[in-house]
């Protein structure tokens, strides 16, 4: 690489990447991100889902929109597997933690 | 390091290949990703004590408490979408050259972030129909008032910053001052907003109303 290709990968960062600049991959994610909160919404207000279910289905559509943000319009998808691992392994921790404390409460909820 | 900097110090700039990890990303880029996980903890924090002390207050919605409005909120939510959409167009537009289209896409990801702020001033006080406040919901009078204050307020803080940040970005990319690299870092931040709003409207508003709240 020479000197002005470096100033270019590193001044555009993901810019250099064709398909990062494409429109039909952010179209497509938002059609999605929006059909899922219509999904949350028909969850919550149907009332006819067990409340198990729907908690685990709310939980599952959360992660699954974020998880789209995060890697199409945060551009997660492009970078390097050691910065998606820098970004995405601490957030493992509280994650698990919040998990643990939400099965504490249903067993609880059980007693 | 500028070359100027370099020169003053006697040596001259060296050009800063791709790392082997992190590859083309720049330095800034790097740094706000690690500046956005602490914020995600900060969230992450909010979000558990408001879980602990659901589990150990029932009912979570006390007498007189309104319900919160899941319809609006999900007005909301669709607006905020929607600037995360205009905003990564945006840089789109910005790194193919096409200068006024990322202006004019900047300008709207910022107004409708400034809707949803007024979204969120009438969900609280009320503009054209009563707030929580005014139905009840009162900041300190109960566990469930508290957590919602605080988690919809730090999160709208944020909004508001952002709001700010890309008026900030549009004005210096109008001047020429800005370029795409400044308007991805502003991504960034503008759709971890966006990542946040997602986790606060399952578990403020959706997740407590399954139980009734």
């Amino acid at each position: 690489m020479t000197d002005p290709e470096i100033g270019r990968a590193r001044a555009s960062s993901v810019g250099h990447v064709p398909a990062a600049r494409e429109r039909a991959p952010y179209l497509v994610a938002f059609a999605v991100l929006v059909a899922l909160t219509l999904v949350e919404i028909g969850v919550v207000k149907s009332g006819g889902i067990p409340h198990r279910a729907a908690v685990v289905a709310l939980i599952a559509i959360a992660t699954a929109k974020a998880a789209l943000i995060a890697l199409f319009y945060m551009h997660l998808r492009y970078e390097t597997r050691i910065l998606k691992l820098t970004v995405l392994a601490p957030l493992v921790a509280p994650a698990v933690y919040g998990l643990l404390l939400m099965l504490d409460a249903a067993w609880r909820h059980m007693r | 390091m500028s070359s100027t900097a370099a020169s003053e110090h006697g040596h001259p700039a060296v050009a800063w290949p791709p790392d082997a990890q992190y590859g083309s990303a720049t330095p800034g880029k790097i740094g706000m990703w690690i500046f956005l996980l602490s914020d995600a903890f900060s969230f992450g924090a909010l979000l558990i004590a408001e879980g602990i002390l659901y589990a150990g207050h029932k009912p979570w919605r006390q007498p007189g408490e309104p319900e919160l409005g899941i319809g609006f909120t999900a007005v909301l939510t669709f607006i905020l979408l929607c600037t995360s959409l205009t905003n990564v167009l945006a840089w789109a537009a910005a790194a193919g050259g096409r200068r006024k289209q990322a202006a004019q896409l900047l300008a709207i990801t910022a107004l409708g972030g400034a809707v949803f702020l007024v979204g969120q001033f009438q969900e609280w006080f009320g503009i054209w129909a009563p707030g929580l406040l005014h139905e009840g919901l009162v900041f300190g009078q109960s566990p469930r008032a508290s957590t919602f204050f605080v988690i919809t307020g730090y999160h709208g803080l944020h909004v508001l910053i952002g709001v700010a940040y890309i008026l900030a970005i549009l004005v210096g990319y109008v001047r020429g001052r800005v370029t795409e690299r400044q308007i991805e870092l502003l991504g960034l931040y503008w759709c971890f907003v966006d990542f946040v709003w997602v986790f606060v409207f399952s578990f403020v508003y959706l997740l407590p109303s399954l139980s009734g709240a």
